[in-house]
Formats: structure tokens, sequence, C-alpha cells
């Protein structure tokens, strides 16, 4: 039997989350974390539905900052005109997500905590039991590149693209106490622990965009023109100053963030610098050399498009 | 036509369907019911060693458990390849084959009970590659014990006319190419579900998601040696088949053992990866094709040898053998023709059959080609096909008999509409127009198993309520055979839709129907219907005219009334069943449908054989992004001959849901495998074209008045989906000067064509 709870502050949740030790999972749509109970990838016996959290579910976006609460859904950064006007960008990027009936449900939180996928890892358990062996789950061998200690699942959010290249920091709690922190501080280079700084029973509670970016590119790989998971997302920004943030996602661990300033750039440099950093492995639908030929042909679009 | 015949009629349970109260297999519920848990293997190929089945037995909930030696009868659609059995008896032959069952109070349960069983199994050689199936192999590796020469080919199928190779070898234009096709599977929206209930009488009940009760009648009486007078199978609403349900399955036979002998009503429904793992797709498929022309395009040889991966068991195999070769004798008249088919036996699931059964792959190599020697030949693709169609009334090599042929109307119908003269070949770099034609059998001329019986039988009934109820065993799976039997009734009788109701597809109360495969429904059964409602009319005519002292051949029935042109009879429809029935009660007549004998006498030359064929061409406009190679589909012009469309509507929407179907095997989707097992066993994963995906249609139905066909009908379920494949990859070559040669044309094939090219 399972337990579900729908505290109405963070007190409670974390209150909650202190009772269940290793045993829950926060939710916030539910729409990515409902697959991985129904998969038997997550055994926890106790929800907590964070949806209904007081004063998380604002927008409030102008010509100079943002501040979104965490369980603001898809649907409403998509169509929230404050959000088209002044950070089209993001709104861009939440819409490339899912399907309009899920954007409806899925929460921006939920987007930027999407956990990370692998073909041969998101399966059903008698799936997995068939195949035998996974880092991330039981086993000592990774079935995509047959090493012994490094996973390489893929983080597929794409508004985290999106919001690290508008340079957003998100506001955090736990039992610690509340933190502010930079989004992109939050993810780390390793598929089976992919957050970093975030203790167990942490909450994102808000973002925060401090500026408006000058300019912005987005674009999302992917085979139809909806449902499916990026293959390949890249976000960039550049700043009144200059200063350029360019950031994949889909294409390792984490999302993988170039910043520097234009004057010191060139398309070489950006595409080398992407190539470096982006661990892609061959664990998406989509053939590896090719997302990795798609990474040069996007950086060089925005190149070309700046 | 004075009734519904030929007018745009919404289906008579669309309502029910869009409002969710239509009653599909998994909606009925009964007192008592247990639920099925399967236990399936996670090997690809291994021997069974041991099975304990104790800790299940004492689960709580656990009604009964069985395993694979208390159904050891084997079974299959075909009667020369019955290679299945309910659970894998003795050896497992794919990933997700099934084991074992239990039957239990609640699916909990049932799924726990099911993992409590505990399997020891002895692992041998996997064949994936169906080329490795090809090879002598080891016998103890061998798939199943009954194939010849020590190798795991299923099916050899050969046919040769004319001596092709050499009138290759002399023609001035001539291609050899290679294409590769990977599986994909049907995808209907109803996942499998069946419901058998052990009566009182000793009698069985199935209700089951199945397109041919008949066949499964027959299968279950086989497998659980019950004579088939107590055999009755049930098919409700259904959610689409498109082939994956014309098979019958294991799940049926376990669901109704367990009945048996736990005396009480299961349940088995399929998740949706139990659906993927059941498969009964389409074939993965090689094709080497070589085709030739003469310096006018007139096509003078065809020579083709292909690979089918079939998966561990038979299915429909051996017919899809035969029409990977026998269905390129159309739409062009080719005289020298010869082909070879092996379908090779494979560690994965079975591989049946698909809308366009066997023959869309081999139609996407052969319009491609066309192509390719249209442009070697500098005649425009259009003008070689048109200069190649066959004839009306003709017969092709392989004594296929031509009927009604309306190609030319359909290819000059797309060819205007796209404006293809004056746009192909003319485009910008990255936008181009392909074309691609088909046909298809409407209905198979030949039953799955030899009797003397009519291929379908339909009864009409009229009592003294003034209502008709047409009794049929045709299976609506959403193509719309119900509507057609209440139109033609309506038709036939003169009174609106609603006089008329149904009893289908249930063993025990309708005549036999074979069921609804190879597009045979509304040519076969539209055939019987106005049969029995011609003789239903006759009858009262017969008795109207005795009573009036008039001609019965001067009644006439229409608008709800039953009248003669000079006045003599005025009357309403009930007053006319109360005069027929006058005297005698109830009216029952039947109709009945024969094919006519047809064919050549050589071994294999009932295959493709059809009392009628339908014709199409399509025309694809496609834009290429050379930088990412992705294919967008702007547009489709489809021209389908369905002979009379005897409901515009639903044919146009079965030409529609082919332009879709097709656009997904054209560009996205694939049964991918590791190690034999599905990767993609979901909708998420298994890539179908959404609505955004989805290209404008414009369809043009083309009407060639079938001789045989009712009211000049044929099919229009399977045929549209030939030409759309070869139609979208002809206009990719159009666009951007690449032969795509692998399906799914994704873009990592399309960029790696165009950097191949420079």
């Amino acid at each position: 039997m399972g337990h579900y709870f729908r505290p109405t502050t963070i007190k409670e949740a974390l209150s909650l989350a202190s009772d269940w030790p290793g045993n829950y999972k926060y939710f916030g749509g539910g729409t990515d974390l409902q697959i991985y109970r129904k998969q038997k990838l997550l055994n926890n016996e106790a929800i907590i539905d964070l949806s209904e959290l007081d004063d998380t579910c604002s927008i409030k976006a102008d010509e100079n900052s943002m501040k979104l609460g965490a369980f603001v859904t898809l649907d409403e950064i998509t169509t929230s005109s404050d959000i088209q006007t002044h950070f089209p960008l993001l709104a861009e990027a939440a819409a490339s997500v899912a399907t309009p009936v899920i954007r409806k449900t899925a929460t921006m939180g939920g987007n930027l905590l999407v956990n990370n996928r692998c073909t041969l890892y998101n399966q059903s358990k008698e799936w997995r039991d068939a195949v035998g062996s996974c880092l991330r789950e039981v086993g000592n061998i990774c079935l995509v590149t047959g090493g012994k200690d490094k996973c390489f699942s893929r983080n597929v959010s794409d508004t985290a693209p999106a919001l690290i290249a508008l340079n957003a920091v998100v506001i955090i709690h736990s039992q610690d106490g509340k933190k502010e922190i930079p989004l992109q501080d939050i993810y780390a280079r390793d598929g089976i622990k992919f957050h970093d700084h975030l203790d167990e029973d942490a909450i994102v509670s808000e973002i925060r965009v401090p500026t408006k970016p000058a300019s912005w590119w987005f674009k999302k790989l992917r085979l139809r023109k909806t449902l499916d998971f990026t293959s390949l997302t890249v976000a960039a920004t550049v700043d009144s100053a200059g200063i350029a943030r360019v950031c994949l996602n889909g294409v390792s661990m984490s999302p993988v963030l170039i910043e520097e300033s234009l004057k010191k750039l060139t398309v070489e440099t950006v595409i080398k610098k992407a190539r470096k950093n982006c661990k892609t492995v061959d664990n998406d639908l989509m053939p590896l050399k090719y997302r990795r030929e798609m990474i040069n042909v996007y950086l060089n679009e925005w190149w070309k498009s700046k | 036509m004075s009734g519904p015949i030929g007018k745009p009629t919404p289906y008579i349970d669309g309502v029910q369907k869009v409002t969710g109260k239509a009653m599909y297999t998994d909606d009925y519920r009964f007192p008592n019911m247990l639920y099925v848990g399967l236990l399936r293997s996670p090997h690809a190929h291994a021997h069974i060693k041991h099975i304990d089945t104790s800790a299940a037995e004492t689960y709580p909930g656990v009604a009964a458990v069985t395993v694979g030696t208390d159904l050891p009868i084997s079974f299959g659609i075909l009667p020369i390849s019955s290679d299945e059995n309910a659970m894998a008896v003795e050896k497992v032959r794919y990933v997700g084959e099934i084991v074992a069952a239990v039957a239990a109070e609640t699916m909990e349960a049932a799924q726990k009970g099911a993992e409590k069983i505990i399997v020891e199994y002895d692992p041998v050689r996997a064949f994936i590659d169906p080329g490795d199936s090809l090879e002598v192999c080891d016998p103890a590796e061998q798939i199943h014990s009954h194939t010849k020469g020590g190798k795991n080919i299923h099916k050899t199928a050969e046919l040769r006319f004319n001596e092709p190779e050499k009138a290759l070898e002399q023609s001035p234009f001539k291609r050899t190419e290679s294409f590769k096709f990977a599986g994909v599977t049907h995808a209907f929206t109803e996942p499998h579900s069946t419901i058998a209930i052990w009566n009182g009488d000793e009698t069985l009940t199935v209700i089951s998601a199945t397109q041919v009760p008949h066949y499964l009648h027959r299968n279950l009486s086989k497998v659980l040696e019950l004579p088939m007078h107590r055999v009755q199978v049930k098919k409700p609403a259904l959610g689409g088949g498109f082939g994956g349900k014309s098979d019958p399955f294991a799940h049926e036979m376990i669901t109704a053992y367990l009945s048996m002998i736990t005396k009480r009503p299961v349940k088995c429904t399929f998740s949706r990866e139990e659906v993927f793992i059941n498969n009964h797709g389409r074939h993965p498929t090689t094709i080497d094709m070589s085709v030739g022309c003469d310096q006018d395009g007139i096509i003078t040889a065809l020579d083709t040898d292909t690979i089918i991966d079939g998966g561990a068991y038979g299915s429909f195999g051996v017919v899809t053998s035969y029409y990977n070769g026998v269905l390129l004798q159309g739409p062009y008249k080719i005289d020298k023709l010869g082909f070879r088919t092996r379908r090779a036996y494979t560690n994965k699931s079975q591989c049946g059959a698909m809308r366009g059964h066997g023959a869309v792959n081999p139609r996407y190599a052969m319009e491609v080609i066309l192509d390719m020697l249209a442009h070697d030949a500098g005649i425009d693709p259009c003008d070689l096909r048109e200069k190649n169609f066959l004839e009306e009334n003709t017969v092709t090599v392989g004594q296929l008999r031509i009927t009604s042929n309306g190609v030319r109307d359909c290819l000059q119908a797309v060819r205007e509409k796209s404006d293809w003269d004056k746009l192909y070949g003319k485009q910008p770099y990255g936008r181009g127009l392909g074309i691609g034609c088909g046909f298809y059998i409407s209905g198979s001329a030949l039953p799955i198993i030899w009797n003397r019986y009519p291929q379908t039988v339909v009864h009409a009934k009229l009592d003294f309520d003034g209502r008709i109820v047409m009794f049929s065993g045709a299976s609506d799976i959403g193509q719309g055979s119900d509507t057609m039997l209440a139109q033609i009734a309506s038709e036939e009788l003169g009174v609106p839709m609603n006089y008329v109701q149904l009893e289908v597809a249930d063993t025990k109360t309708t005549p036999v129907d074979l069921g609804s495969y190879s597009s045979r429904v509304t040519f076969m059964v539209g055939n019987a219907a106005k049969m029995a409602a011609e003789k239903l009319r006759n009858e009262m005519a017969k008795a109207i005219a005795k009573e009036k002292d008039v001609s019965a051949d001067d009644i006439v029935f229409r608008d709800n009334k039953i009248f003669t042109e000079d006045g003599a009879v005025d009357i309403s429809w009930e007053d006319g069943v109360e005069t027929a029935l006058a005297g005698r009660g109830a009216i029952v007549e039947s109709g009945y449908y024969f094919s006519p004998k047809m064919g050549g006498d050589f071994k294999g030359s009932g295959a493709g054989l059809s009392p009628a064929y339908s014709f199409g061409a399509f025309i694809s406009d496609v834009t290429v992004n050379p930088s990412t190679g992705s294919v967008k589909v702007e547009k489709i012009w489809a021209a389908h001959d369905c002979g009379k469309a005897l409901n515009p509507l639903a044919v146009e929407g079965q030409i529609e849901g082919s332009i879709h179907m097709g656009l997904g095997q054209a560009v996205s989707e694939d049964m991918r495998y590791v190690n034999g097992q599905i990767v993609n066993a979901n909708f998420f994963d298994y890539r179908i074209p959404y609505s955004v995906d989805t290209p404008d249609m414009d369809v043009t139905i083309i009407e060639s008045n079938d001789s045989e066909g009712p009211y000049g009908a044929k099919e229009a379920g399977e045929g549209p989906i030939h030409p759309v494949l070869p139609s979208i990859g002809n206009a990719i070559y159009d666009a951007v000067g690449i032969r795509m040669m692998e399906l799914p044309i994704t873009p990592d094939k399309v960029l790696a064509k165009i950097q191949e090219k420079g």
C-alpha cells in the first residue's frame, strides 16, 4: 500500500519527509515519476505531492527580471504573456517539452529535476531482469559502454539549459534552512548521482532570473515535433556586455555550459569546448554519431544567427 | 441509389465510441471473475529444465496455475505452420514468451503469484540476425526441429516465369539495388484482451479482441480438445487491429483453459509492453531487386531475392513469403518475373500480417527502382508508369485475374492536382515531389483452411416489429463493416438505417465469416448481405404482389414505403411487413459469397488470387533540411480506386489512416532490439507520427465500378498504404538527389547520404 500526502507549507513537507526517511518521493506533477513507479524503478511507499505548496505557483516577469514559483505548470509558462514578451526563450523551451496535455500537469521545478535517462535503464522490471546488468541499478557493467565505473545517463530537461543560459538561480529549502544557488550548480556530472548541492529532502521552491538577455537562441533535436525527450537541446543568450552563455543538454550527464565573452570566442572554439565537455554515449534512440554531428550543426546555426 | 449506399454515412457505432459508452472486451466484468498473471521468459533461446509452481499455488488469492505441458497441442493461424503452444513446452524461443500462468482473485495477486513460479533454464545460442538463420547450425541449436537442412529457414517461396534473368541481361536499362526495412508493428489503441467463461452447460464462451472469431473458434477447439459445438467466440467493440489481432493467440488459449479448470470467468488484458512483445507485425526485410526496361521505358523483367525475419513462430509467414513476390505482378505489366523469399526463424517475437500484408516493402523497392529507371532512360516517372500499367480485364503472368482497374485515372488525378508537370525536377534544392503507385487484393480468393463452405454467409431476418436484423460473422474492427451491413439492408429494403439492427461476430448466433483480413469484408460480406436483403425483399414483394394482384417485379421499396409506379400499390413499410408475414410469421433469408474459380495450376498459384484488385497512385511533397537531414512531408495527394465507395466517409478515413500509418513506417517507426529484446515497447519510444507530424492530405476516390463487387465496390483498407512510402522516398530524391534504401528514413540516414553525395 502507498501513502499520499499533499502538504500546503514547506515546513510541513520537510516534516513529512523526515517521517519517511529513504522511503518517499516528492512530486511536482508526477508526469515523469509515475512512469518510474510503474516500471518499478522507484519503490518508495510515500508520495509527497508539492503542487499545493503556498506561494510556489506564481509568475512574475517584466523587462528587468523574472521570478517563478517552482510549481507553476509548463503550460502556464508557455502561455504567460509576460514570459512570452520578456523571456521568450523560456516560453519556447517549456513549449518544447512533452505534449500540451502533459504540460498541463508537469511543473517547472519538476522539469528542472527530471531524472536522467538511458535507453537501457528506462525499461520495465522484467526487461531489466532479462538484460541483467546496469551500473545504475543492479550489476557492475554499463550495458551501453561496457565500462565498469561510470554511468553516462542523460539529463533531458529542456528548461534547464534555457534557464542556465538566462543565468537563473534557484531557492532551495531543506531541514538545514534556505539557500540560493546558481541553477547549473544543482547538476552533477554523474549519471547515477546527477544532482549536487541538494540534500535528500531539498525542495526547490523558486527560480529567479536577474536580467534580460540582449539576444537568445533555442533549438531542440527530436524525431517528432512533439512528445519526444530531447536528443540535443541548445539554449544560448548574449547579454548587454557581450557575454555569451551557451548551454547544451540531452548529450551528457548534466547540462553543459559555455560562458565566454564573444570577443574571445570563435565558432570553432565553442564547438571544441562543447564536444570536449559533453560525454555523449550511445544511450538514446537517435544514433550517437548523428547527435554528435548535430552539436556542430546547432552551434554553427546559433553562431550565424547572432 | 436511393438509399444510403454511396452517401457519406457516419458509423453507426461512432457516437458510442467517442462518448466512451462502447463496450470493449476489457470493459466487461463478471461475478467471481479471476485475472490472469503471466510469467514470461527472460531468455531468447533456452531449454526449460524444471518448473516449480509450488510457491505460486499457495500464494494468497491464486486459484489455479498452469504450465506448457498442460496444453501440449500446438496451434497457429495456418494449418501448415501450427508451431505455437499456449505456453512454452520444453523450450523458450524469444524473450517474453509465456512460460506459465496463474489465475487469481485480483490482478495484483495474479502478477505476484506468477512471479513466485521458479523456472530453471539452460540457454542455447540465440539467433537474432536472420542472416545467421540461413546457415547450417548445430542441431541442438535449431530453433524448431522441423526445419530442413539443419538451417533455421521456415519457408522458401519461389516462382519464376519466362526466365527474367535472361531478359535482364539484355535490357538497355537495368537496376539492381538492395533495400533494408526495419520491422514495424500495428500500434492499435486497444490492447489485447480476452475473457473466458465456462458455462453451466459445459460450453465455453470466449469474448476477445480478435479480427478472426472463426479461426479462434477452431484453434480453441483444437488446443482445448473441446468439440466445436461447445465453443463460442464473441467479438465486442474493438479498438483497431491492422492485422495484429488476426492470429489466434496464446493468451486466449491460456485464459480459456484457466476458466475450464476453475469453472469461473477469467480475464486477461495485456499491458502496452506485452502488446509490443506479442508483435505479429510487419517482418524486418532485406530485398535485392533487379528491374530492367527498354529505351521506351517498357519494363522488361523483374527479379527479386528477399529475406524476411519471421521471429520464433510461423503466424501468417508462409503467406507473407509468397506475397512479397506475387504482389509485384501489378499495377504494371511484367511478363518476365521471378522471386525468391526466404522466411527465417529467429529468437524474437513472431512477425505476421500487417496492413498491406507482405507487399508494402517490395512495393517500396519496386517504385524506387522504377523512379531510377525513369531517370536513366530520360523519361518522366509518371510517364514511365503510365506506359506500363496493366489494362483492365486482363491476366498477369502468374494468372492473377485483373477485372476493373482505375489506376490510370488515379495517376492522372494526382498528377494534375499536385501540378506535377510544372514542378517535378524544377523546384529549388530541398523541395521535391515523388510518385508511388500500388495495387492490392480485395479479399483472398482462397480460405485459410480448405473447405466446401462459402467464404461468408449473412442472414437477414424480418419480424412483426418491422425491424430487419442482419446476422453476420463479420468483425468490425473500426473499418466500418457494421455500418456497411446496415447501409446495404437499408438500401435494398428502402427503410431508414435505424430500422436495421445487427447481430455480429458471435460464432454461436451468427453464420461463419472468415474474418477481417486480406481486405475481404466489403467485397465478400457486402455481396452476401446484398443477396440476403434482396431475397428478403423478393419474399415480401411476392406476398404483396399476390395480395394486391400486381407483378412482384413492379414493386418498389423506397423512402420507407412500398409502391408501384402506377399507384396500384402504395403502402407503408409496416403494412408491407404485415402482409409479407401473414400466415407464416418471421422471414429469414440467407445470402452467401463464393469466390469464382481462378488461378494457375502450379504450386503457389493460390497466393495473391483475389476476385478483384484495388489500385492507387499517390504523390508526396517533401522538404528536406540538408544541414540536419530532417524530412518534412508537406502534403500527400492520394487517389485510390475502390470500385465504388459504399460509404465515402469510411473510404476517405481508410485512405487518411493509410497515409498516417505509411508515413510512420517511412520516417519514424521501427521495432528496435538489443540482444533480441525490444527496446522501445511503448508509445513513447515507438515513434508514431503525431498530428503535428502529419501532412495535409488531398484524397481523391476513383470509382471503376467492379462487375463483381457489391454495387461495384472493392477494398479501401489496405491498398492505400502501398503508394505512401515510395512516394515519400522518391520525393526525397527530387528534393536533394539521394536514394533512400533503408527504412525508416530518419534524419541521420538522410544526412549521411547527403554527405556521401557531397
